[in-house]
């Protein structure tokens, strides 16, 4: 099962329900939301696609389904800008 | 070419070898018996003139150049000590501005931003956007208040105090002395327009808006965390604004 864990060349800040990650090396800033900042805490340990989803069950219970491929596209996104990376 | 002794925002400069155009840029302290936080030797004739605004930074172990066509900084690694050779005023001027923004951030005393700034009611209000929305402008258009600067303004960033001193670093309107300083009360963002209208932005907008106004970024990762936590210090402690703006004076009635 592939894992991924936070790259160590960022900087994350939370304002509001909002979180901001600074790549400091390549100096691009993204913006999550409140549920990206939510899997964005959980990524400072190795997590797995299944692992997230779970979580993110536990955590917001009110929400119907948490699609595997959402979580997909939301570590795509992340791998693409090298916010975080595959564990070895 | 003699010694200038000066202060820029709560620093003591000292100045060597300083040319005239220097004693009209900063005022000249009457008294020279404060021990300099930063000395500055400076030499003319250097380089080649202006091609673009790429500055090089080179970090050795005990200095740190800052090269660009027209001029080169050397700073010791304390950064108590600084040589700048420059082509000529203008990029004296630029030198001057790279260093005392890189000098400020070393110390994480605060920050230089791209924008002008303007005194009302003992508070200090920010102009910033992109190049041409008109920072200049409405610094003008705010006569007769006061301005503490035109595009460049220098923000003390303290224990969630925010401070704006009067710059010496000014384009069009020539600073007019002020020595009082004024906390910070608002940062527009400018936006040219046929209508007047104030649209406050959250938090993460702001801090991604404020990014590209500092004007130095160091190379060094331990210092881009330290211009990022007083930009979220900043996000957190101050409104920022959208201000779609008439060229006229009226867009005041939106901010006092």
């Amino acid at each position: 099962m592939v894992q991924y864990i936070q790259c160590s060349t960022v900087e994350a800040t939370q304002l509001d329900e909002e979180w901001i990650i600074l790549h400091t090396e390549n100096f691009t800033v993204t913006k999550l939301n409140e549920i990206g900042g939510f899997c964005w805490g959980l990524l400072n340990q190795a997590q797995t696609v299944d692992s997230l989803v779970q979580s993110l069950s536990d955590q917001y219970v009110a929400m119907e389904e948490i699609s595997t491929r959402d979580i997909e596209s939301y570590l795509l996104g992340l791998l693409h800008f090298r916010l975080i990376q595959h564990v070895i | 070419m003699k010694i200038l002794h000066t202060k820029i925002g709560d620093h003591f400069i000292q100045f060597e070898n300083a040319p005239l155009y220097l004693f009209k840029m900063f005022r000249e302290l009457a008294e020279a018996n404060h021990q300099p936080d930063l000395t500055v030797t400076i030499q003319l004739d250097f380089g080649v003139p202006f091609l673009n605004d790429d500055v090089r930074e080179d970090r050795q172990a005990d200095r740190i150049y800052f090269r660009r066509s027209d001029y080169l900084v050397e700073v010791e690694a304390a950064f108590q000590y600084a040589e700048i050779s420059a082509y000529d005023e203008l990029a004296l001027k630029h030198a001057l501005i790279n260093l005392y923004s890189s000098f400020i951030v070393h110390h994480g005393w605060g920050l230089l931003l791209h924008s002008s700034c303007v005194i009302e009611n003992g508070e200090a209000h920010i102009f910033t956007g992109h190049s041409g929305a008109g920072k200049s402008t409405a610094a003008v258009l705010s006569f007769p208040r006061n301005l503490l600067s035109d595009e460049a303004t220098i923000l003390k960033i303290s224990a969630g105090k925010m401070e704006v001193f009067n710059s010496p670093f000014r384009s069009e309107i020539p600073s007019g002395g002020e020595e009082t300083v004024f906390p910070l009360g608002s940062i527009q963002v400018l936006h040219q327009s046929l209508q007047n209208q104030r649209i406050i932005l959250p938090k993460s907008d702001s801090l991604i808006t404020m990014i590209d106004k500092v004007f130095y970024w160091s190379n060094l990762p331990a210092h881009k965390k330290v211009i990022l936590d007083m930009l979220v210090e900043m996000a957190k402690k101050v409104p920022i604004y959208n201000l779609f703006f008439q060229k006229d004076n009226t867009f005041w009635e939106l901010i006092s």
